[in-house]
């Protein structure tokens, strides 16, 4: 019998709720969900045990991704209260049985790489970072489309954020709205879609730029605050960010596609 | 030359390799691995009709490489990038001496470049000395990610590396290309790493650096660096082919380096044999950026471009005299030896060739 949404208040995990968390996991280099991309190849719930089988675009994709997105799998799983084991089965990488392995008893990358020198933290740091100038970009364009200007937009804090509701009143939660962004001093407000904010949000929380109601919310890809005047530098570096994610991306698509006909061609012989 | 809308287009491949993987000369599983890798972006990236198989992929020898290139006159010089890979591959990958067999024969078609790894200490740099004396080296082709004993890689603003880069500046080797792509491996470290370059490129102003692949896939960092640093150029390898199959993330990757390079600084190179110039010029000729990105970026994919990416900017950076190569290719070797007299004839219609 196959598992339904029913089940969601059972003793067991769904796969409606593990593909919901999986979603979550990010490729670090294109910043986008592994389950879009198709990295996910089988979910296998038995009980309260998890499997995840994941299968990346080449066999050689760098094993500090490969790493990186696998320990985040498990653990976006494991957050589930009807999960009590998860396990990551990584296939077709070069690298496959040190991940495996790793990732499986919990050993840190330098324990399964000995050979690296030092871990993956400093790569994953790099990588959120390039994700949240990326995400910054999209978040800009939606308040320069609501109509303001890169003066306004670098003088924005947390605290000029208020999300609303569909109908316009205000709202905490996790709603499909827009968001009221009070401008100079508070003078007059626009709204602007919810999602790109709410996906830059994410990220400049992760890397520790945005926490406080009265922090800056844009900031160069080195962390400073803008200058009004340099703004549409900015802008361009940001818009150059989601060029390269999805530059890369392509990379990535096409070798994937060339692997699956390649296999396809010798299931047919 | 190519033909395009009756105008001529001189091309210089600046990035061709004449390599050999065959398993007779693979010493490492790191050797039969990277030649696989590249297979993987040569099928990735080629029209189904134009892939070659593994075996040839392998080797495929002077005369092959001669056709291909100049064959349909699609292009009329390349410069060798080597690539040593040693402890991989017996007699090396893709070396200055390997290359040298084809660039000692028709110099007049061929810019030999060398290489230096600066692990190699002080018998590198007579390394170094050597190939300038034997062959007159005008520039060479580093790869940091270079495996070496325990060593996985270097970097550009390494001392050591900085030596080498003195030396070159000393012996008037100016053209410095570095293979900025792809994490491959080696695991973590981040050999291709684009930002080591920045601190060259300011050390060395009188030293051309050329970024191979545009950084891919850090084309933001190198995109940046290259909008600080005047003497640091962008060469097309990897993102020309995206023009066959992926043309909008050509057209955007275009728009991109032209907006922060400019069109002084973009160089045309097919990466032979990973892909073919022989199909590749003409879809890089034919590509056309998007409305959208022409308006975005206000920059063009015109004639006048297409002549500086494809050729002139080459053509400076290595003192080729292009009117002076068209008369000289009226009656060349490979010239008589594909029958591509009248093409280089000057005035005469493009109608008259094939």
């Amino acid at each position: 019998m196959g598992r339904t949404e029913a089940d969601a208040d059972g003793p067991e995990p769904t796969r409606a709720a593990v593909r919901d968390r999986l979603d979550r996991v990010t490729d670090p280099e294109l910043d986008r969900s592994i389950v879009e991309l198709e990295y996910v190849d089988g979910i296998e719930i038995d009980g309260r045990r998890v499997e995840v089988e994941i299968t990346l675009p080449t066999a050689w994709c760098s094993p500090a991704f490969a790493w990186m997105m696998t320990v985040d799998a498990r653990d976006e799983v494991a957050t589930l209260a009807a999960v009590e084991v998860v396990r990551i089965t990584l296939r077709e990488h070069m690298h496959e049985a040190e991940i495996n392995r790793g990732v499986n008893e919990r050993r840190s990358f330098a324990e399964a790489f000995p050979d690296a020198d030092g871990d993956v933290e400093a790569v994953r740091a790099e990588l959120d970072e390039k994700a949240r100038v990326a995400r910054q970009y999209d978040a800009t364009e939606a308040l320069l489309e609501a109509g303001l200007d890169g003066e306004a937009i670098t003088g924005l804090r947390l605290a000029d954020l208020e999300p609303l509701e569909a109908d316009g009143t205000p709202d905490d939660g996790e709603a499909t709205g827009s968001f009221a962004v009070y401008v100079a001093d508070r003078s007059f407000v626009v709204r602007v879609p919810r999602a790109p904010i709410e996906r830059y949000l994410e990220k400049a929380r992760e890397t520790d730029l945005v926490s406080e109601a009265d922090d800056v919310l844009f900031r160069t890809p080195e962390g400073e605050p803008i200058d009004p005047n340099s703004f549409d530098l900015v802008h361009r570096r940001g818009r150059l960010a989601t060029v390269n994610m999805s530059s890369q991306g392509g990379i990535c698509d096409g070798l994937r596609e060339a692997r699956e006909k390649r296999l396809e061609e010798s299931a047919d012989d | 030359m190519y033909q395009h809308n009756g105008e001529e287009i001189f091309v210089i491949d600046a990035h061709v390799h004449l390599w050999d993987a065959t398993e007779e000369n693979i010493q490492h599983d790191g050797g039969e691995e990277f030649i696989r890798c590249f297979y993987d972006y040569h099928t990735t990236f080629t029209p189904e009709e134009r892939q070659w198989g593994m075996d040839e992929y392998r080797y495929y020898g002077p005369d092959r490489m001669l056709e291909d290139m100049f064959g349909n006159a699609a292009v009329d010089m390349g410069i060798f990038q080597p690539t040593y890979l040693s402890d991989f591959y017996e007699e090396g990958f893709n070396t200055t001496e390997q290359n040298a067999e084809l660039a000692t024969e028709y110099p007049e078609r061929f810019v030999l470049n060398g290489s230096f790894d600066p692990r190699d200490a002080d018998p590198g740099i007579e390394y170094l000395e050597e190939l300038h004396e034997k062959y007159d080296i005008p520039g060479v082709k580093l790869y940091t990610a270079e495996w070496r004993g325990d060593s996985k890689g270097w970097r550009l603003d390494d001392e050591e590396a900085f030596r080498f880069l003195e030396r070159c500046e000393e012996l008037g080797i100016e053209n410095i290309h570095t293979h900025k792509g792809p994490t491959i491996r080696p695991l973590n470290r981040d050999a291709f790493d684009v930002k080591d370059v920045d601190d060259a490129a300011s050390s060395f102003s009188g030293l051309n650096f050329i970024v191979e692949h545009v950084g891919l896939p850090r084309l933001d960092d190198f995109c940046w660096i290259a909008g600080q640093e005047p003497n640091v150029y962008g060469g097309l390898a990897v993102a020309a082919p995206f023009a066959q199959n992926r043309p909008g993330k050509f057209s955007e990757i275009m728009s991109e380096l032209l907006w922060w390079l400019g069109e002084d600084r973009v160089l045309f190179g097919s990466d032979y044999a990973l892909w073919n110039p022989d199909w590749l010029v003409e879809e890089v000729m034919e590509a056309e950026l998007t409305e959208e990105h022409r308006t975005e970026y206000g920059v063009e994919w015109d004639l006048e471009t297409k002549r500086k990416v494809m050729g002139e900017n080459a053509a400076k950076l290595y003192d080729i005299d292009i009117e002076a190569k068209r008369r000289q290719f009226q009656e060349d070797e490979i010239s008589q030896r594909f029958g591509l007299e009248d093409h280089y004839a000057g005035g005469e219609p493009a109608a008259a060739d094939d």
